[in-house]
């Protein structure tokens, strides 16, 4: 009885080892369960979003609405173009870039566009006709044309700031003219486009030529209530580089207004942003010198005066002496020095005044005074304003002082 | 049978911090901002202070009953049926807790990282570890919660450093905030992330000195809602108030902004939703032990693991009821009220009435 009770505890046994190797295999073998190969991945690099005419209807099937009563959806046409990695055609090294395609962009990415009533669907349009699915989280450049940013930009933000595959640190910029003109450029520095795009903002922070902007400082700028947000405002020129040409000014989600290059410089001169990375003409006796700003600091402050808010900006800068135009001017001459300051000072405030007038012409208050009423003085706040549109009114009538203060510290390595 | 009393007064800490950071990291800077706007670290720095006092009545009952747990020394507070009957409600409100916190971590799996993977399969496997490690006894239960402690804390403190270098100080002002009249109500949402805090029942009658327990209280809820307080300025100072609204999941977005130096890495999220799934396990595997030996207590049974996985089908199925994420979030709402009756107003209660009846248990021998 007991040996056959045995044996049958032993083929127990048995049938349980065999039960639990199979069980092994199908968790190791069968993979997981979300797994996606990088050659079944679209991986987008960059999308860039115009308005289309009405004509482009034709271009679109019916993919996320039937013609007849479900649609099409009444909102606007746009044309969405994406730049698609291609996974083996990226060299990875310095090395790698002989062979077949060198250096040339076209080859390394893959351009798209269609068209459609929103980002999602356009992007679905687009789906319907690739085989890989699309993929969102290496997007680095969003690009929208001035004719979308002026439409309004709630759709667009409205879909990466859902999508969960985005990044906040990607870049939105804002196109002068056609917007997917940018994902077909071609520049020689970088095999990729979209690389490239980002370079530009990434070495402009580092060069001084633009502060941090990314999508999630756009959008969090825009949210608050005393505060509008920028983007950057660019231009494809004529060989497929791309010039920072100012800021792109919005209120709400709608650009309104778009500033001059050197402009960048006087927001962060007054946002107090380091490094400075701009140069600019001053004027002293009857000629011309160049001065280039290598560090800037500022100072906020506000108090109310005869019920309206009073802000006083105290900028300093410290400059270098690059340029002369001729010898009458020598560097060497402490007051001409002193002379070059004071009427670099002059021009400073100008242009900041300048600037501050334009931005509240749009009602576009950019540089987020209202953050600073809304902080420091909340029962003002709550008495007077309460509201963004309220803000955006009242910012229009707010009055302000400028001191600037320049210190040239060095010459250069000539000694008159 | 006598309990063995072997856990000392860090490894109580170390279960009730574990406990208490969990699922409610995530969408906690929202609530605290739908609340009070920039007054969010005020909210949650007042609703750590409700928390501190429902987790003393819990401590302070437990140290006149050091042998029992809330659900064996209310029977003798105000009689045998009145307590079963609310004791009741205590195990099936953990229960719920358990599956809308499984759920919640479902939820955020399938929005933010595996979209094809269905919900069902990731609370289940959760649900699965939670039940398993709860056949532990609360010596080697206490032991986990020990072990993953500084694996919770240091890289949640390292995300938020690193993003620190982006807040800005305006965004933090006016500190009660600019329209702080849903102040109340946040306090009361926010302190209910912290009803994990509860297990102290079922620790004090395990501990090596329960005269210590009011110490681990404090020091406990210091470090967790510390890092509540830490985690709302890091994530109100980088977002602002009016963006952190527009955020289901606040702190995964920081991750999501936040990038290791010399771009190691460049954002963070993957590693912080490891350490967060670490964060609901621990939690997990408390409520769920918490309801099972309840239970088991309730009934005056002698087995300890009896109850593990029988439970599991049943918080499964609670867990799968809501429809979708925003009839999810009400029901978490609504599960956090009723739980603040239960965990904090009810030991209040008991409480009150063992010092007027003036009954406490038998101290304990040494």
């Amino acid at each position: 009885m007991s040996a056959r009770g045995d044996v049958a505890s032993k083929k127990n046994v048995r049938l349980a080892a065999r039960l639990s190797l199979l069980l092994l295999m199908s968790a190791l073998l069968s993979g997981c369960w979300d797994r996606t190969e990088i050659e079944d991945r679209a991986i987008v690099l960059g999308v860039s979003i115009d308005k289309a005419p009405p004509e482009a209807e034709k271009e679109e099937d019916p993919i996320t609405h039937y013609e007849a009563k479900l649609g099409p959806p009444t909102s606007d046409l746009i044309r969405v173009g994406v730049q698609i990695a291609l996974p083996g055609r990226i060299p990875l090294g310095p090395g790698e870039s002989g062979g077949s395609g060198g250096n040339d962009p076209q080859k390394t990415v893959w351009v798209i566009d269609v068209v459609g009533h929103s980002v999602n669907d356009a992007l679905m349009n687009l789906q319907q006709e690739l085989s890989a699915r699309l993929f969102f989280g290496h997007l680095r450049v969003i690009v929208v044309s001035e004719e979308m940013a002026r439409f309004g930009l709630d759709n667009v933000d409205d879909y990466f700031h859902r999508n969960p595959e985005v990044r906040r640190m990607a870049w939105m910029m804002v196109a002068k003219g056609e917007a997917l003109a940018l994902m077909k450029a071609a520049p020689k520095l970088e095999r990729v486009p979209s690389l490239y795009l980002m370079t530009t903002l990434d070495q402009g922070i580092r060069m001084g030529k633009f502060p941090q902007d990314y999508i999630g400082l756009f959008w969090s700028r825009k949210a608050k209530l005393g505060q509008e947000g920028f983007l950057p405002y660019v231009e494809l020129k004529k060989s497929q580089n791309v010039e920072t040409k100012g800021l792109a000014l919005f209120r709400d989600s709608r650009m309104v207004g778009s500033t001059s290059p050197l402009d960048i410089a006087v927001y962060m001169a007054l946002k107090g942003n380091n490094p400075g990375g701009y140069s600019a003409f001053v004027e002293v006796k009857g000629t011309e010198v160049m001065t280039h700003v290598t560090h800037r600091e500022e100072k906020t402050t506000f108090k109310i005066r005869d019920g309206k808010p009073f802000f006083t900006f105290k900028a300093s800068f410290e400059l270098n002496l690059e340029e002369k135009m001729n010898d009458v001017l020598s560097a060497q001459d402490p007051s001409m020095i002193r002379e070059i300051e004071e009427a670099q000072s002059k021009g400073a405030k100008k242009l900041i005044e300048a600037f501050l007038e334009k931005t509240q012409e749009l009602d576009s208050d950019v540089l987020g005074l209202g953050e600073y009423v809304r902080a420091k003085s909340p029962g003002y706040w709550n008495k007077n304003v309460r509201t963004k549109e309220r803000w955006q009114r009242m910012y229009k009538e707010i009055d302000y002082e400028v001191e600037v203060n320049m210190n040239i510290r060095r010459v250069g390595m000539k000694a008159q | 049978m006598k309990a063995t009393r072997d856990i000392t007064a860090t490894q109580a800490a170390a279960v009730v911090v574990s406990t208490i950071i969990g699922v409610g990291v995530l969408p906690l800077p929202l609530f605290t901002v739908q609340a009070a706007d920039t007054g969010a670290p005020l909210v949650t720095l007042l609703a750590s202070v409700l928390a501190l006092v429902g987790l003393l009545f819990v401590t302070l009952l437990g140290m006149r009953f050091p042998d029992h747990s809330i659900i064996q020394y209310s029977e003798q507070i105000i009689g045998k049926w009145p307590a079963r009957t609310i004791n009741a409600c205590v195990i099936v409100f953990f229960a719920l807790l358990t599956s809308l916190t499984a759920r919640e971590f479902g939820e955020v799996v399938v929005t933010s990282v595996l979209k094809q993977t269905p919900v069902e399969v990731t609370v289940i496997v959760m649900l699965m570890l939670a039940a398993i490690s709860a056949r532990n006894n609360i010596t080697t239960f206490s032991y986990i919660h020990l072990f993953y402690v500084p694996l919770l804390l240091v890289p949640v403190l390292m995300i938020i450093t690193l993003s620190l270098k982006n807040a800005e100080p305006l965004n933090l002002q006016p500190i009660w905030g600019n329209q702080p009249s849903g102040m109340l109500q946040g306090i009361l949402t926010v302190a209910a992330l912290f009803q994990g805090s509860f297990v102290m029942t079922i620790m004090i009658p395990a501990m090596r000195r329960p005269a210590k327990a009011l110490a681990v209280s404090f020091y406990s809820i210091l470090i967790a809602g510390g890092l509540y307080v830490v985690i709302v300025i890091a994530v109100v100072g980088v977002f602002g108030a009016q963006e952190t609204k527009k955020l289901l999941w606040p702190t995964l977005e920081l991750a999501k902004a936040t990038s290791l130096p010399a771009n190691v890495l460049e954002r963070l999220d993957g590693a912080f939703l490891a350490v967060w799934v670490t964060a609901v396990f621990t939690t997990l595997l408390t409520s769920y032990f918490l309801t099972s030996v309840s239970l088991k207590q309730m009934l005056r049974l002698e087995e300890p693991r009896i109850f593990t996985f029988f439970l599991l089908p049943f918080v499964f199925v609670l867990a799968m009821m809501p429809a979708n994420i925003a009839k999810m979030y009400e029901a978490v709402a609504r599960a956090g009220q009723i739980g603040l009756g239960l965990t904090m107003v009810y030991p209040g209660l008991l409480l009150l009435i063992s010092l007027l009846r003036r009954k406490r248990g038998k101290p304990i021998e040494r």
